[in-house]
């Protein structure tokens, strides 16, 4: 069964382990695709980590003029050194603002889900090095179906519909117990 | 691997770690902070150079996961600014020379200053990011190699309140009282004056682990931490009150029936006078002294005092104070009054903050302290430990002074310092102040592989390696002795720190007490000088280490297989067995704030500096992510003095000032400001800090003292921005 980042959002302290880890895997030139955020700042120290939410339908590939942004087995790889023109559609097209363009390379790069390490069986590298397992690695269901919180993977982007592979385990901000609103 | 048992649970994962061609993994441990988390460093086979990390899944501590300092840790290996050659200093500039030269320099001096001052005259000022091993041999050198009695170290600031307060309560200085699984199985978290998430984040996995069986979680700290964010209650404590909060909750939990009498009679002694002293503690008179909600007092000791397991772990917030080790008794009397230790998820602990925190404050290089935590005046002690040295015992010298005592009388009583793997000029309280003590040295040498704000004042700058460039051990959080497994290389002309002291010794004639080959081989003569110490070391080996993923001292047999969890069988380390339930009155900060200084500063960490910053400061993955230091402020205090985010800020105690930006935040107390401290020069918050000891384990005072503020004025700030980098 295909496997997912899933991400706790109530567990992040902000660190940025991910960000510098997804520099370390071998496919990525040292250039980390993962983002973290402070949610709320000045106010409380939330933070969560972004990588790419691998949409059912990419708008970065779909925005893509040279189709150099590929899906293989639903991850949104990134995009080919061959075609890519650096033109920035992706980074405007996405809705999460994922893609980034490598300047002197004139190459868009973004998170393939480490596939130099999940094609052998290893979870990607923000989640090896997750300190908090704010970042997990599931099948699917358990992603989408089997956590102890509300989870959200389909988005509206006003009006605009867009399901995720990537799935966000929701913190409670009913009671606003742990800083979330 | 095999595993052992006593890792069961702990956090390892099921996989692999990937192998890349043309490369070796290395499975070694991270260089910073207490925790040793497991990693595999990637070294090219042919040019032996470190080219990344790759996650070591199976060790249990961490299971391959890495907080942002472990994942570029290896990047301070091939760093351009390493020291690859002796500096002497010429002409008043540090400048590039031979070994020959400067241990000829060094000897010379050694030989000059004793002659004139006596052997006492020269001190060593070493450091707790250590190995065990190069912990034990500076504490060898000092005392048969220079023959002074002068060597304390850096772990002074760090480690020692702790140390006291294990000591004086259950007789005993083992960090935690269990393995850090233990944790997990709490029903309730006391979390103090630690900042978990971002100081230990390896720490987090447990936590959450407890939390996702259900455990109540709280945290007593100043600043809403990324840890006091999801506590169930944030204790929300005016620095320097935490006997009185302490007290507050036993009154409570006394009051209410909630301590266990029958565990009190049976392994206790002193909980009349306890029950005494707290009886005045009322939550509104706590209330008032902490400045914490009364209800969440009560809350807190409810939670704490009907839970059946709970395990309290506290830091440097609760432990930098002028009553730090009796703070630390009062926080482990909540564990012994509820009778919640010696058994799995009961227990105390204390986060170590340096890399071998632990095991370099058991192996002798403490002013007062030998091998195994043998105490230096403990005649037996002396004779066993030289018996393994091989010299008469009236060789070793007595006590000297502590860390911060050394630095005030340089030029003075010692003339001469050697100063090992610390960087005071950052680390120590009022560093202004230490700066000028530096000056009065007639000579300084100083080891470290970068030049640090303290090596830049030195005569003579010895260039080391890098920690994986050694073998050795280090000794974790838990206790847990672990093998830091090397790269044979030394880049330059750089020399490890062991071979250094032991070239020394053998130019100062006593090289017949210092030869060795290897880590491992001054590793057994560590062991065998530990025997029969609380420490005792005897039974590991590095193979045993291999094996098992780390031995839990005391191991006194190569049969043995360690002690995971002390006091199983509710048996303290005192002659009757019984813990110390000590008493204690609040007293307050030794400075406290007034007209002229109102406001209360205190410091800490972020989660991407290590101590004094000469390592993490120097990778560009840390410093871009946090570069400067700042000043976390409230926005009431903000508006007050007409300070918007983002404006530098002047900050003035009565030693010195600083100017950093503010950041706004509604995360730290009204009355109260945060500075992180890894930096030097004119970023130093330490320039403000007060350099008040304890007078039990001379620690200073780091985490409180009273300061003003004032809105920068345009030309006022020196240098704009960082100087440092």
């Amino acid at each position: 069964m295909a496997k997912v980042l899933y991400i706790d959002f109530e567990r992040c302290i902000g660190c940025r382990a991910c960000m510098i880890g997804c520099e370390e895997c071998s496919g990525h030139d040292h250039l980390s695709r993962m983002f973290v955020d402070e949610l709320y700042p000045g106010e409380t120290v939330a933070t969560s980590p972004t990588p790419c939410m691998h949409c059912a339908t990419p708008a970065c590939a779909e925005s893509c003029p040279v189709q150099a942004i590929s899906v293989l087995d639903g991850v949104v790889l990134s995009a080919s050194h061959e075609k890519c023109i650096g033109c920035k559609n992706c980074t405007y097209a996405c809705p999460f603002g994922i893609p980034r363009v490598d300047e002197t390379r004139n190459l868009m790069y973004k998170c393939d889900l480490c596939y130099d390490r999940t094609s052998k069986g290893r979870p990607p590298m923000c989640v090896s090095v997750c300190p908090t397992d704010t970042i997990l690695f599931l099948d699917e269901e358990e992603a989408r179906h089997k956590r102890n919180k509300p989870v959200q993977y389909v988005w509206d982007f006003g009006g605009t519909t867009i399901e995720t592979r990537t799935v966000i385990g929701i913190p409670d901000k009913q009671t606003h117990k742990f800083g979330y609103h | 691997m095999q595993q052992h048992s006593q890792n069961a649970d702990f956090s390892q994962r099921p996989y692999e770690p990937i192998t890349r061609e043309g490369e070796s993994l290395v499975a070694t441990h991270c260089a910073f902070c207490g925790m040793q988390c497991g990693m595999n460093i990637r070294v090219d086979n042919e040019t032996m150079s470190v080219l990344g990390v790759e996650p070591r899944y199976d060790f249990p501590m961490n299971g391959g996961r890495l907080c942002p300092k472990g994942v570029s840790a290896y990047r301070q290996a091939e760093h351009m600014e390493r020291l690859l050659k002796p500096l002497i200093r010429k002409n008043g500039v540090l400048t590039e020379s031979s070994w020959d030269e400067a241990y000829d320099l060094i000897v010379s001096k050694i030989k000059e200053l004793q002659a004139k001052h006596g052997k006492d005259t020269i001190g060593l000022y070493s450091g707790s990011s250590m190995t065990n091993e190069k912990c034990y041999i500076m504490g060898k050198f000092a005392r048969i190699g220079l023959g002074t009695k002068h060597i304390d170290y850096n772990g002074r600031y760090c480690m020692s309140a702790a140390a006291t307060g294990f000591n004086q309560t259950v007789g005993i200085d083992r960090g935690s009282t269990g393995p850090w699984s233990d944790i997990k199985f709490a029903d309730v978290l006391l979390i103090a004056g630690s900042n978990t998430a971002e100081c230990h984040p390896l720490s987090m996995p447990y936590v959450w682990g407890a939390r996702d069986r259900g455990a109540k979680l709280i945290v007593v700290d100043p600043r809403q931490t990324k840890t006091a964010l999801v506590a169930d209650i944030h204790l929300d404590i005016r620095p320097g009150t935490d006997i009185a909060l302490t007290n507050g909750i036993l009154h409570v939990m006394i009051n209410e029936g909630m301590v266990d009498r029958a565990f009190i009679d049976e392994h206790t002694v002193g909980y009349e006078a306890l029950e005494e002293m707290t009886r005045k503690y009322d939550p509104a008179t706590v209330s008032e002294i902490t400045g914490v909600a009364s209800e969440k007092i009560v809350e807190a000791a409810r939670l704490f005092g009907r839970a059946k397991n709970g395990f309290v772990l506290f830091a440097r917030g609760i432990e930098q104070h002028s009553s730090g080790s009796d703070t630390v008794s009062n926080y482990v009397n909540l564990c012994l009054t509820t009778g919640k230790v010696g058994r799995k998820g009961a227990g105390f602990a204390t986060f170590t903050g340096q890399g071998n925190g632990q095991g370099g404050r058991e192996h002798g290089q403490k002013a007062d302290q030998l091998p195994g935590y043998r105490k230096i005046y403990d005649p037996a002690a002396r004779a066993h430990v030289a018996s393994v040295w091989g010299v008469d015992e009236s060789e070793i010298p007595g006590p000297g002074i502590s860390a911060y005592e050394m630095l005030k009388v340089l030029g003075e009583e010692i003339k001469m310092l050697f100063l090992v793997c610390s960087n005071p000029m950052v680390s120590a309280p009022s560093v202004g102040d230490v700066g000028e003590y530096l000056k009065k040295l007639d000579f300084f040498v100083c080891i470290d592989m970068f030049l640090s704000e303290s090596a830049e004042l030195a005569d003579v700058v010895l260039p080391s390696t890098v920690w994986v460039e050694d073998n050795g051990t280090t000794t974790n959080v838990e206790g847990r002795v672990i093998h830091i497994k090397g790269i044979d290389r030394t880049p330059g002309e750089s020399k490890r720190d062991w071979k250094i002291v032991c070239e020394i010794a053998e130019r100062l004639g006593r090289g017949q007490y210092f030869q060795f080959n290897s880590a491992e081989e001054i590793f057994n003569e560590l062991r065998a000088a530990s025997k029969g110490g609380i420490a005792d070391y005897s039974g590991i080996t590095y193979d045993k280490i291999d094996r098992m993923n780390g031995v839990f001292w005391p191991c006194p047999s190569e049969e043995h297989e360690g002690t995971p969890r002390l006091f199983e069988d509710l048996r303290f380390n005192f002659p009757d067995g019984k813990a110390r339930l000590l008493a204690f009155e609040h007293t307050g900060p030794n400075e406290k704030v007034d007209a002229q200084y109102p406001i209360i500063l205190t410091t800490g960490r972020v989660v991407f500096h290590y101590l004094s910053g000469n390592q993490t400061r120097r990778i560009e993955a840390l410093r871009k992510l946090c570069p400067d230091p700042y000043v976390e402020m409230h926005p009431n205090m903000a508006a007050k003095h007409g300070i918007g985010n983002g404006e530098m800020v002047k900050i003035s105690s009565r030693r010195g000032s600083i100017f950093v930006p503010a950041k706004v935040t509604q995360a730290i107390r009204e009355d109260s400001l945060f500075v992180p401290y890894h930096w030097g020069k004119q970023l130093a918050i330490n320039h403000l800090t007060n350099p008040a000891l304890d007078p039990k384990s001379k620690i200073p005072e780091f985490k409180v003292c009273a300061v003003k503020i004032e809105k920068a004025k345009k030309g006022e700030i020196p240098n704009g921005e960082s100087a440092v980098h």
